[in-house]
């Protein structure tokens, strides 16, 4: 008789090799060197597998976490609110990759922060320093009188 | 401009040595809330619970030293381990917050 071995759906303990790369494949941007970023594995007490996302040095804290319950993928982001569940790993990795936020995001906002300074700089501050130097001007020949 | 020692020497801490301490305090906390809750007699999933977080999983990235209690849930986390929100909070503010639990309690009052 044969038997045919079928890949057993993984319900408890820790994380499949297929499980693992699938995550980590999903989250290769995020976890290229120039990040900073790395990642960890860990047991609940249940003996629950946790995969956490960890942000750069110094802290390394928490940034996503994905869980795997009873057969179910929980997505929490590093202060517990829960992102995304599903049974479906593929699913959840993808919505994982979608919460963290991309260097291409941050550069936005940096540069939307740079042009809103300039801006500020432009309107305020340039006009005061002309109005303070049109008063030097008029001022200087009649301070040149005392001197 | 010229830098005091102090400043220095927080410059250093900041470029190495506090690297691995910041996870080192999480775990150390994580492992102090851990014992709080087996002396409370409850389990991660009751701990959630009772926080009114649907999964456990939370509760678990904090033992691990993953993460820190966030702020608003600090309170509640304290009273369901049967403890006093100040000095529980003020407990973890030495783990989580060193320094700034050096400057308002000073070093003696571990």
């Amino acid at each position: 008789m044969s038997v045919v071995a079928f890949e057993r759906k993984q319900d408890i303990g820790e994380w499949s090799e297929r499980e693992l790369n699938t995550i980590t494949a999903a989250l290769n941007a995020a976890l290229s060197p120039a990040t900073g970023r790395t990642w960890e594995t860990g047991m609940t007490e249940k003996g629950d597998a946790q995969f956490y996302l960890l942000g750069p040095l110094p802290d390394q804290a928490c940034e996503l976490c994905v869980s795997r319950i009873g057969g179910r993928y929980v997505l929490e982001d590093g202060s517990g609110r829960l992102l995304f569940e599903h049974r479906n790993l593929d699913l959840v990795v993808l919505h994982a990759r979608a919460a963290i936020p991309s260097t291409s995001r941050l550069m936005v906002r940096a540069i939307i922060v740079w042009c809103a300074i300039r801006s500020v700089i432009h309107e305020k501050i340039e006009p005061m320093l002309g109005e303070s130097e049109e008063l030097l001007v008029e001022l200087a020949p009649q301070l040149a009188v005392f001197a | 401009m010229k830098r005091g020692k102090h400043q220095d020497v927080f410059a250093e801490r900041l470029a190495g040595k506090v690297v691995p301490d910041a996870r080192q305090l999480r775990k150390t906390a994580g492992d102090w809330l851990k014992q709080r809750r087996a002396e409370a007699a409850l389990s991660q999933a009751d701990l959630a619970a009772r926080l009114g977080l649907k999964y456990y999983t939370f509760i678990s990235q904090v033992e691990n030293g993953f993460s820190r209690v966030p702020t608003e849930l600090l309170g509640a986390w304290a009273r369901e381990l049967g403890l006093e929100p100040a000095a529980f909070t003020r407990h973890l503010l030495m783990y989580y917050e060193p320094e700034l639990y050096r400057l308002l309690f000073g070093a003696e009052n571990k």
